[in-house]
């Protein structure tokens, strides 16, 4: 019932996982196809509610000004893709399962929290995104998401999810005119260049809050759990890691690359106008190509990719928490065998629904949760590094000495922007910031 | 919240299974109430006789994979000041909840060298994966029970709770405190604790090895895929590879095609070998060319070549789908002659519906389905059932190349629950089950496997 599903709508880089071992007397071009397929595919779900937000609000309030920043961003989500696709080809094991594994249950215990959190926080921003979307259209939003909800959990527990997938896998594809957008737009190319390539950065909070944001949306806590299971799936071996990772690296190059297009698209129609102040605003960077109906498309793409990770991200979390517990194999349909699963799954969505409904502004939300993603990013790469650290665990492919270096210059980076901002912010609440 | 429900649904069906557990070592009242939680041990301080603390346990080393039913505590591994040392069994006075007393007030510092079939416990079996035999499933331990058994100490009893994991997150009073009610027997668990340690552990048959060999195939095949990639190739060598092919024809296509890439070649060539020809050619088309090629090398020639000619047929055709185990019978011999020859074939009983009888030629005559046969005299000779079966005219027979389709239409038209394949001489080479072509037919079945979700 399930198994049609690996054809469609993998929704991180790395799903893609060994991409030739598919290959079936089509030859070398299948095999091209196979591995920027699924890389392709993924760019949209990467891009979801939040991470349209987060990216249009980039552009409008910074114009080039984050781009540099992108690229540093890119470079350190490749690092972590790789990590963890390696983790999964070479122990066979999800991420949930290693850490219960070699760390103490406490530690577990605090990871677990972590992804719960940062997941939770992604849920409530697809049905934000939903709800955004719907008013976009005259819909109110109360209207829209209670139903919303109730269809996404039955069509995961009850119906046939995958044909819902691929419809909403199709609606998504409208966030592929950023691209167009983006030529259409006339954007200075010179700025462009300059911002991509020489370093910039503002001290100061808006730009900080902003930056924190997009690793948070860039580099998701659940992705790297997501990637690592997907790989182990796939029965990939240590054999197939050259294509696992040739993969994981080209999947997040290019949902980077998708990014950046909607940064620079957003900037060259509304850049410098400040903060984005609704969903309205932000499809206006979409006009170029869609005039009067840009507003439609962004609809659309918008709910597609909402949906589409509103289902995946609160099963990818329930089941990395049932491997922990050591229950992930008792996933079955009923509430009976499998209440942990079922119930964080139920318990997410709800939660993500309620939240969502509370009148507050929806592009204030949606860059709010992708800022708690990135303070809670730094504490779970810290797992994935002291993991593929570990030559008890990964023998000749765990992390070499410069690897190391590089790696840790990563998550040392990404953890001081999140202290930063959160130093900021307690000294804002005494009035010092 | 969802979180009540959840631990009392997990209890009350842990409590459900206690009732089988009787003769059991965990059954016994004495052992019980003396039972020590390993994950409240760890940590806990050592004292001599005198009551001083000489150290901190680290780990507790058992012979998991020796001939006992339950694992004796060959000794723990201590921290004394900042080095490891190893104390054997033999100088521990008793194990208390906690905490540990030693016999002589004397220490020998020693270093802790792994000996074949040793595990530490805390590191290598706590939090680890492990199969429920009784229960079957696949759990992880939440803690081990030790407990003093004549004048030994040994492992009895594991804890799969989600409130034990609760526990042992809460401060360290409460860790120590054992719940009994929650302990499943050892003697119903297999472990895998091999691949954590350095170097091959010598692995013996237990009590619970033979209990796996007791499942149902089904059952072993939801366990093969539940495990993570290592623990399933020792489950696949604790079995008999005849048990481990029955299960293997019960997995999931997409799971055996990742299990069979996973296994050494040596040994996956020969669980196919087990397998029945139409569920291996099944197996072996998943697979790539050049792994499939591997695995038909290490077969005897004669199997694989056999192979070869099922998979030169196209998937969805007859010959695709159909078995080659058939048993002929001749005119000349009696009912009674031919109930011997199946009876020699009882391991292949699911693939035999009827018996293909042929003429000198091996051209097919009739097909005598297992009820005439049944129904017959002994001393009747093939030769007469077959002349009272001519009435209903002759069998039914589909071609190699015939469409399944076509087959399945064939199969219900003629209200027979199986049907033969012969080829252009009229001989037939293999049979289709009414089974093989549901499976065909059916949409996939199977339980929710969440990470085939995620694909």
């Amino acid at each position: 019932m399930t198994r049609d599903l690996d054809t469609t709508a993998p929704l991180a880089p790395e799903t893609a996982a060994v991409p030739a071992t598919r290959r079936r007397g089509f030859g070398r071009l299948a095999v091209i196809f196979a591995i920027a397929g699924p890389g392709l595919v993924a760019a949209n779900a990467g891009n979801d509610a939040a991470g349209i937000a987060t990216y249009a609000s980039a552009g409008s309030q910074f114009t080039y000004g984050t781009l540099f920043f992108m690229v540093l961003v890119t470079i350190a989500l490749v690092m972590v893709q790789e990590m963890a696709v390696r983790l999964g080809a070479h122990t066979g094991k999800g991420l949930g399962a290693l850490i219960r594994e070699q760390f103490s249950l406490r530690l577990t215990a605090l990871a677990v929290f972590c992804l719960l959190l940062a997941n939770t926080g992604l849920v409530v921003s697809e049905f934000a995104g939903i709800g955004a979307a719907f008013e976009l259209l005259g819909v109110p939003k109360w209207a829209v998401i209670p139903p919303a909800a109730i269809l996404l959990w039955s069509l995961v527990l009850f119906g046939s999810y995958r044909w819902a997938e691929r419809i909403f896998l199709i609606m998504s594809l409208a966030f592929f005119a950023y691209p167009i957008a983006m030529i259409l737009g006339h954007p200075q190319w010179g700025e462009v260049g300059k911002h991509l390539l020489v370093p910039h950065m503002e001290p100061s909070k808006d730009f900080i809050l902003l930056a924190v944001a997009l690793i948070g949306t860039t580099v998701s806590p659940y992705m790297q759990f997501y990637a690592a299971a997907g790989v182990v799936d796939r029965g990939a071996k240590p054999e197939d890691y050259r294509l696992i990772r040739l993969d994981a690296v080209l999947g997040a190059v290019f949902a980077c690359i998708i990014s950046l297009t909607i940064i620079i698209a957003t900037a060259a129609v509304i850049g410098g106008t400040g903060p984005l102040n609704s969903a309205a605003q932000a499809a206006e960077a979409l006009k170029p190509v869609a005039g009067q109906n840009a507003e439609l498309l962004f609809a659309l793409g918008l709910i597609g990719a909402s949906a589409l990770a509103g289902a995946v991200v609160p099963l990818s979390a329930s089941y990395a928490i049932g491997e922990a517990a050591g229950v992930e194999r008792s996933v079955s349909r009923s509430f009976r065998d499998a209440p942990l699963f079922l119930g964080l799954f139920t318990a997410q969505i709800v939660l993500g629904a309620v939240v969502a409904m509370t009148p507050v502004d929806v592009i204030q939300l949606l860059i709010g949760t992708q800022v708690l993603q990135g303070l809670i990013s730094p504490i779970v790469l810290v797992y994935l590094l002291v993991l593929t650290n570990r030559r008890a665990l990964l023998g000749t492919a765990a992390n070499g000495p410069r690897y190391r270096i590089a790696a840790t210059a990563v998550v040392v980076g990404v953890a001081c922007m999140s202290t930063i901002l959160l130093v900021q912010t307690v000294l804002g609440w005494f009035g010092l910031g | 919240m969802a979180t009540n429900t959840l631990l009392m649904s997990t209890t009350a069906r842990l409590r459900g299974r206690r009732v089988q557990l009787e003769r059991r070592a965990t059954a016994s009242k004495t052992v019980r109430t003396s039972l020590v939680s390993l994950a409240g041990l760890i940590g806990g301080p050592v004292t001599n006789q005198a009551g001083e603390e000489v150290g901190r346990v680290v780990d507790v080393v058992a012979r998991l994979y020796g001939a006992e039913p339950y694992p004796p505590v060959t000794g723990l591994v201590v921290r004394v000041g900042r080095r490891h040392a190893f104390l054997p069994a033999d100088t521990l006075e008793k194990v208390h909840a906690g905490r540990v007393a030693l016999r002589s007030a004397r220490l020998d510092l020693r270093e802790y060298e792994r000996r074949p079939g040793e595990v530490l416990l805390a590191r290598d079996v706590l939090d680890h994966q492990l199969v429920d035999v009784d229960g079957v499933q696949v759990t992880r331990a939440a803690d081990l029970y030790l407990a003093p058994l004549a004048d030994r100490i040994v492992l009895v009893g594991v804890d799969v709770s989600l409130p034990t994991l609760l526990r042992r997150l809460g401060p360290r009073r409460r860790q120590v405190r054992p719940t009994p009610e929650r302990v499943l027997d050892w003697q119903a668990m297999a472990p895998f604790a091999e691949h954590a340690t350095d170097g091959p552990a010598q692995v013996q048959l237990r009590a619970s090895r033979g209990a796996l060999h007791r499942l149902r195939p089904a059952d072993l095949a939801d366990l093969l895929e539940d495990l993570g990639r290592a623990e399933r190739q020792q489950l696949l060598h604790m079995l008999e590879p005849a048990a481990a092919a029955d299960a293997l024809e019960e997995m999931e296509p997409a799971e055996l095609e990742n299990l069979l890439r996973e296994a050494e070649p040596a040994h996956a060539a020969r669980l196919v070998e087990e397998m029945e020809p139409d569920e291996a050619v099944d197996a072996l088309r998943d697979l790539h060319d050049d792994e499939r090629e591997h695995l038909l090398e290490r077969m005897p020639a004669a199997r694989a070549g056999h192979l070869r000619r099922l998979l030169a047929y196209p998937e969805d055709t007859a010959g695709g789908a159909m078995t080659t185990l058939l048993v002929t019978a001749r005119g000349e011999q009696s009912v009674a002659e031919v109930r011997a020859v199946l009876a020699a074939q009882a391991e292949h009983r699911t693939e035999i519906d009827a018996i293909a009888v042929v003429d000198d030629d091996g051209r097919l005559v009739t097909d005598i389905a297992l009820f005439d046969l049944a129904v017959a005299e002994d001393a009747t000779r093939v030769a007469d059932l077959t002349g009272w079966l001519a009435q209903f005219g002759p069998p039914v027979t589909v071609r190699p190349g015939t469409r399944l389709s076509e087959a399945a239409a064939q199969l219900v038209a003629a209200r027979v629950s199986s049907l033969l394949v012969v080829d252009d001489q009229d001989r037939p080479v293999g049979r289709i089950l009414a089974d093989d072509v549901l499976d065909t037919l059916l949409p996939e079945r199977g339980r929710l496997h969440f990470r085939r979700f995620l694909q």
